[in-house]
């Protein structure tokens, strides 16, 4: 039997605010007729304002939704009233699914299955490149190339002539759509970010460290980088030609990751998977360009291996709302290729795990984790870790402290209230996600093993 | 050089350009210089160590009260996410009277909702628990939580091993001498309902050291077990140098038919009300005279209120209502009914001001009919009230007026009030008045929860249901905190 979620776990699936106070209203059991329970799915029947009550059910392992309302909101609030009602307890075991129930999941595991196959056959194809591609591959590697040698000068300009110079916030709108047009988005998304870092008084310094680092991306492709034309994972251990050595491994992978060269969800899907019990850490949500992105970390019980699940919706239509925090899921994870591999996608899902506090570190253990991280992607800004025995400490408590010390939050995080009412100056868990600036709390469990989102 | 130093230098080349102010070395200066910070900003990164972080925090004292239960807490954390945000109140006044606390989480929260919001900070006093206060001790903007009465006092004598019982002398001096503000003020109270003799006494030992607001609210206390035995103490209170506990002295005393001030304001009424020819005769105070001030009332009078109808109202309201039948020969039922030539407005204002300030229920029953206010049903006793609510509701249209008398009626509303407001709300459904939804809010919120099935039968209109659904709520949310 799954373990019931608490109600911040189920409102953190809702799309937007005013979902979770809909669903507020309709979890109320007077309104619901018809439910039940199982190991792996709940439902019932809601009472709505037309003749026919809508029937509503939730495919708990995954979680996936079905409701009969027009809703184009994705859960609906009938879905999420359903989990509200169910987490307060007010939803009755049952034997077995009512019958709409059945029928659904039966269908929906039937396309799974189905998908999976198609995804495979796919995946398949897209492994034997087709000529025609491989043309059109050649000229995007020359425009990157480009784009990249473009960027190393601007930033040698830069630093010739001074930081001081510059410090306008619009300095780098130029170069961004240069670097969009040269097929290199994730180098114009890392400088479009570049004005955050001119906030506070130490920006002389973190700006030369933005500039440093892509100045090290630019010279890691222009040193890793294949001639055009060629397969490109043949030529990462080969270094002719003057070409200096090529990195560890992975390293060619994380450097085009982070130049912007994408990996399809089937090819991912395609590798190979890591089976564990992943903990859901948490999640964030942004937005950038009237696209939202939804960031969830997760770490494997038995690995130890961090991942990130990255998912996008434009903003007002539903995100992936199928990892639910403070849950354990038995899952296997597809990880995009490259070294210090964080981002992964879920290519499976088995049984229901009883969730709870997961297993955590100690500081240091948690930055070594990081440095070695660090040394398989220099460009890494985020990482999930588990700190085991800290507390809020410091001035302002903006820091996390162990027995040997403590490390800053990030500035963004002010004083974690929640955090230190819930530790009372006691040690805990907490799970936060590292960046170079600190860390930012995003989880933690009481004494109880009740899980607080921060 | 060390490796910040070496990373300051780099900064600060990188600020003025190396045009101005090369490296020193041969190559190109400014590719030298990116790759040199690149590799230092990779060994800060990675190079970390936790920082030592000062002195070790706090910690909060161990808890002595019991959580509420986890389907209570979520509850609330609904009602604060804007789920029926009007029940706040009634969730923490409810949680606090059984003495719980929160769960630590959900402090941040209420504690900036009490911020703003300073009605609820008494129930925070009890329900913060000792977490709450080791928090407020973290945040000044919390600080408030200091001064409110805590769980310890407020569970009662019985088991606040801190205080003990109220009438042992040892701990008792203790929390008098040492306590907030709002601890003091529970404990005079628990002391004045035991023993209201030796109240007054502790009181009267540190009147005079007792700050302005400390003195008025003391003297609140002593509403209960009032008695003649406080007269004298109540007297020389009237020469205090705040307002406030002048009035407070003032007020207690009226309620004192024996008070050297009743008899004096029975002195006063009796020169300027007579009975002649079955018909009430006035002659208001043509000046305020200093006696008068002392003894309470405000020489000046509003804007647009005659000065004499202002003294005559006011004598009238500060004055025991059992002289009237004395000094007028005639019971109150007949009294409130007689012609009063000229001075009807400021004698019956009068009138029902002393009902609401004496709480005479027979007064207040009479007065009722006349101006039909919440204070004055507020003034009945409970069962009286109930009757008297359903039968004003039952003659009375939905208006603002209506509402604001059922505000007067105390909750939980027995089967006769709820009856009869639901029949009214569905007597004016059809119609769709606007103030039906404030109607309705307040028959969710003071009707008796456990009606919430008879409330659901009665009809299917949706105000109805409305009722029903937020009775439910509260039925649900009261078990939860009787678990």
């Amino acid at each position: 039997m799954i373990e019931r979620w608490n109600r911040d776990q189920v409102l953190a699936l809702a799309p937007d605010a005013s979902s979770q106070k809909a669903a507020g209203t309709i979890s109320s059991p007077r309104k619901w007729s018809g439910t039940g329970v199982t190991a792996d799915a709940v439902w019932g029947e809601c009472a709505g304002s037309g003749s026919k009550p809508y029937r509503a059910c939730v495919d708990l392992s995954e979680p996936a939704y079905r409701c009969t309302c027009p809703s184009r909101k994705f859960p609906c609030k009938h879905a999420l009233g359903l989990l509200l009602l169910w987490s307060a307890d007010g939803v009755p075991a049952a034997e077995e699914v009512a019958d709409w129930v059945g029928e659904w999941l039966d269908g929906r595991r039937d396309r799974a299955a189905r998908a999976a196959e198609a995804g495979a056959t796919r995946a398949a194809r897209s492994a034997e490149a087709p000529p025609a591609d491989g043309r059109r591959a050649a000229l995007r590697e020359q425009r990157v190339s480009a784009g990249l040698s473009d960027l190393e000068r601007w930033l040698a300009d830069q630093v010739r002539q001074g930081l001081a110079g510059a410090r306008r916030h619009d300095q780098w709108d130029d170069l961004v759509k240069r670097l969009i047009d040269a097929q290199a988005p994730a180098v114009a998304g890392s400088l479009s970010r570049l004005p955050a870092a001119l906030d506070g008084d130490d920006w002389p310094a973190r700006l030369l460290s933005e500039y440093a680092l892509l100045h090290l991306l630019c010279v890691a492709h222009r040193n890793l980088a294949a001639p055009a034309g060629e397969g490109i994972g043949d030529r990462a251990g080969a270094g002719p030609g003057g070409v200096p050595e090529a990195g560890p491994a992975g390293l060619l992978e994380r450097v085009r990751d982070r130049v912007g060269f994408s990996v399809t969800k089937e090819e991912v899907l395609a590798g190979a998977v890591v089976r564990d019990l992943w903990d859901v850490l948490g999640r964030r949500d942004e937005e950038h360009d009237r696209l939202i992105a939804r960031r969830v970390w997760l770490r494997g019980r038995r690995t130890g291996r961090a991942a990130l699940v990255l998912s996008f919706a434009p903003v007002g239509q539903a995100l992936d709302a199928s990892l639910v925090t403070g849950t354990t899921v038995d899952a296997d994870l597809a990880f995009y290729p490259g070294s210090a591999p964080l981002r992964a996608v879920v290519a499976a899902r088995h049984d229901a795990a009883p969730a709870g506090p997961p297993p955590g570190r100690s500081i240091e253990r948690a930055l070594d984790e990081v440095a070695e991280a660090l040394a398989g992607d220099p460009w890494l800004d985020s990482w999930p870790l588990v700190l085991e025995g800290v507390t809020p400490a410091g001035s302002g408590s903006r820091l996390l402290a162990g027995p040997s010390g403590g490390l800053p939050l990030h500035p963004s995080a002010g004083t974690p209230w929640r955090l230190v009412a819930t530790s009372g100056g006691q040690p805990l868990t907490v799970a936060v996600e590292w960046t170079p600036r600190g860390l930012r709390p995003l989880t933690t469990w009481d004494e109880e093993g009740r899980v607080i989102a921060l | 050089m060390n490796a910040s130093a070496d990373w300051e230098e780099l900064v600060s080349t990188a600020l003025v350009g190396t045009d101005r102010r090369p490296l020193p070395g041969e190559g190109a200066s400014e590719v030298e210089l990116l790759g040199r910070a690149a590799v230092h900003t990779l060994r800060m990164r990675a190079g970390r160590r936790p920082v030592a972080p000062g002195e070790p925090p706090s910690l909060a004292a161990p808890e002595e009260q019991p959580e509420v239960s986890r389907a209570a807490g979520d509850r609330l954390a609904r009602v604060l996410g804007g789920e029926q945000p009007r029940l706040l109140t009634e969730w923490l006044e409810t949680a606090a009277g059984r003495g719980y606390r929160l769960s630590p989480h959900l402090l941040p929260e209420l504690l900036d909702h009490a911020v703003r919001d300073r009605s609820i900070r008494p129930y925070l006093g009890v329900l913060a628990g000792n977490r709450g206060r080791w928090l407020a001790g973290l945040n000044p903007a919390w600080g408030f939580l200091l001064e409110e009465v805590t769980g310890v006092a407020a569970t009662g004598p019985a088991t606040g091993p801190a205080t003990g019982p109220a009438t042992d002398s040892g701990p008792t001096s203790q929390v008098w001498e040492f306590g907030t503000s709002g601890d003091r003020r529970v404990h005079l109270g628990e002391l004045r309902a035991a023993d209201p003799a030796r109240a007054r006494e502790l009181l009267a030992a540190t009147w005079e050291k007792e700050g302005p607001d400390d003195r008025a609210a003391f003297l609140e206390a002593l509403t209960t077990g009032l008695s003649l035995e406080d007269e004298p103490f109540l007297e020389a209170a009237l020469d205090d140098r705040r307002r406030e506990v002048r009035h407070q002295a003032a007020d207690l005393l009226t309620r004192l038919p024996g008070s050297r001030l009743a008899l004096r304001m029975a002195e006063r009424v009796a020169r300027y009300v007579t009975v002649v020819g079955g018909e009430i005769h006035v002659d208001p105070p043509v000046a305020c005279d200093s006696a008068m001030e002392r003894d309470g009332i405000r020489a000046k009078a509003p804007r647009g209120t005659g000065e004499r109808g202002w003294w005559l109202q006011q004598a009238v309201a500060r004055t025991p209502l059992g002289v009237w039948p004395r000094l007028l020969g005639r019971p109150p039922g007949e009294l409130v009914r007689m012609k009063i030539v000229d001075w009807n407005r400021e004698v019956m204002a009068g009138w029902v001001r002393a009902a609401v300030l004496q709480g005479d229920p027979e007064w207040a029953l009479e007065l009722f009919a006349w101006d039909p206010i919440a204070d004055l049903l507020a003034a009945l006793p409970r069962d009286r009230q109930e009757i008297v609510a359903a039968d004003f509701v039952r003659r009375h249209g939905l208006d603002g007026q209506l509402i604001m008398v059922l505000g007067g009626a105390a909750a939980p509303w027995g089967p006769a009030l709820a009856t009869a407001v639901l029949q009214k709300i569905i007597d004016v459904s059809g119609t769709q008045p606007w103030n039906l939804g404030e109607l309705t809010k307040l028959a969710g919120e003071r009707i008796d929860p456990a009606l919430h099935d008879m409330a659901g039968r009665l009809s299917p209109e949706p105000p109805i249901q409305e009722v029903a659904a937020l009775l439910r709520f509260r039925d649900d949310m009261l078990k939860e905190l009787t678990q």
